[in-house]
């Protein structure tokens, strides 16, 4: 397998991506502001799609993030307390990230049926999206302090004081002491991850199969309304995955195999987002055939989730082993 | 028995060999099975509980055959694996368990294509009956999976 980056290269991604979480929501938040302003739906459509593909992209961020760490740890004019502190601050961020793109997708998936944008889901968005630009901001603002002499010295405190002062109530190293020091939480969350892993399977073997057309007879409306337990069993695969990066995100960042995991997750993220949205299937009634632009996308999501399933299996065994 | 199954050329060969085509690609093809066929069950269950009910039931009954294929790769992948391992799997209560919730799995699949399924006629309501066994079918496929995952930590 060739390695797609090494800990310093990767610690570039985290410099190169780090600005898009921040300045993507305030982007979006923008879009969606304008859209009430100009009672415009499909602006409103726009934001939401804009939100789920900044979480989206949220996630290299931050296990690359781990990656930049480890990179870091014990250079001169690095301050280990700013990194924990940047760290929790941005897994903070980040869980509001992904929960405001859940949110900004069930909206996507609800306009299918409701015609347009439904006011208490779009207000919950809004209000979310607010929150998650301030901790977001927070958080980058607090990764800036890791290492930036000229800004440091005593002239320069911080907006929100000095890094090390924050004591939140989301703790990186918490999470790993629960994970590790209970020894039940590791096979748990593998279960629940496998679990997860065939929930979310089913829902895109079935709208998949329909799409590609070997299954026959039933409407594309009628597999969409099953949309929402896909990204169900995605969630558990998040959170238990989330669990097992950061009890041991060495055995992780170094691992060219969750490279590629990683890379496929966000492809076939951008797949389930375009297969939500795909106008042109989801209007055909029961017995048509979908265009191939369908077809192509339905075989697309197949391949990326089973490589998503092959590079996970393969963790222990491609690269450095567990 | 089982020392000279674990014993045979097959067993070393998948277990020592570092090719990445013995134990990770076994391994990975029975997962592959895995979420296939437990995938397929789960969406006919959810179907049959009143989740996506615009889905004609005879429209998911190809599901059925995708279930049979992925149990045939998992009943090949998994007799490899016991091979490899059966000295160690043969005595294990967890892994008698894991094969007792599959097989309950399969029955129910049997079951339920029987009833909902092979007339050829859409039912006008689902029965209490085939929820029930839905509901069976769901909690089977979840303990097979947790009884093989513990596999790797417990036994």
């Amino acid at each position: 397998m060739p390695e797609l980056a090494n800990l310093a290269d990767l610690a570039h991604v985290h410099l190169l991506l780090n600005h898009f979480p921040t300045i993507g929501m305030i982007l979006a938040l923008g879009l969606l502001l304008l859209a009430f302003m100009r009672k415009n739906d499909h602006l409103k459509k726009v934001s939401f799609e804009v939100i789920f593909l900044i979480a989206l992209a949220t996630l290299p961020v931050y296990v690359s993030g781990q990656a930049a760490a480890e990179a870091l740890k014990g250079q001169a004019g690095v301050s280990a307390e700013a990194i924990v502190s940047h760290n929790d601050a941005a897994l903070g961020s980040f869980m509001m990230m992904e929960l405001t793109g859940f949110l900004a997708w069930l909206a996507l998936w609800r306009i299918r049926r409701a015609g347009r944008p439904t006011t208490g889901l779009t207000y919950t968005v809004l209000i979310l999206t607010v929150l998650t630009v301030a901790a977001v901001a927070r958080a980058a603002n607090m990764g800036g302090d890791i290492r930036h002499p000229e800004i440091e010295g005593g002239q320069y405190a911080g907006w929100f004081g000095t890094s090390a002062a924050s004591g939140g109530f989301i703790s990186a190293a918490g999470i790993k002491d629960f994970v590790l020091q209970h020894p039940f939480v590791w096979p748990t969350c593998e279960t629940l991850h496998f679990l997860g892993m065939s929930l979310m399977f089913g829902v895109l073997l079935i709208v998949n199969l329909r799409l590609i057309g070997f299954l026959r007879g039933m409407s594309f409306a009628a597999v969409h309304r099953l949309l929402p337990f896909g990204l169900m069993g995605f969630g558990v695969n998040f959170i238990t995955g989330m669990f097992f990066v950061i009890a041991a995100s060495e055995q992780y960042t170094q691992n060219v195999a969750f490279h590629y995991k990683v890379l496929l997750l966000i492809l076939a993220g951008v797949n389930f987002l375009v297969l939500t949205v795909y106008d042109e299937a989801w209007s055909l009634p029961a017995s048509a055939d979908a265009p191939l632009s369908g077809k192509l996308l339905g075989a697309s999501a197949l391949v990326l989730s089973v490589g998503v399933m092959y590079f996970g299996r393969m963790l222990p065994f491609i690269g450095n082993a567990f | 028995m089982l020392t000279s199954l674990e014993q045979s050329s097959f067993s070393t060969w998948l277990l020592s060999s570092n090719s990445i085509w013995a134990y990770p690609t076994v391994l990975t093809l029975h997962t592959f099975g895995m979420m296939v066929l437990v995938g397929a069950a789960l969406m006919i269950d959810l179907r049959l509980l009143g989740f996506g009910r615009g889905i004609p039931l005879q429209s998911i009954d190809r599901l059925f055959r995708v279930m049979w294929g992925a149990f045939a790769l998992n009943a090949v992948t998994g007799t490899m694996l016991f091979v490899a391992d059966a000295s160690k799997r043969g005595p294990s209560l967890i892994f008698w368990t894991k094969l007792s919730f599959v097989a309950i799995g399969l029955v129910m699949a049997v079951m339920i294509r029987r009833r909902n399924f092979e007339s050829g006629a859409e039912p006008v309501v689902i029965s209490g009956a085939a929820k029930r066994l839905a509901i069976v079918s769901l909690l089977a496929w979840s303990a097979a999976i947790t009884a093989g995952r513990l596999l790797a930590y417990v036994a």
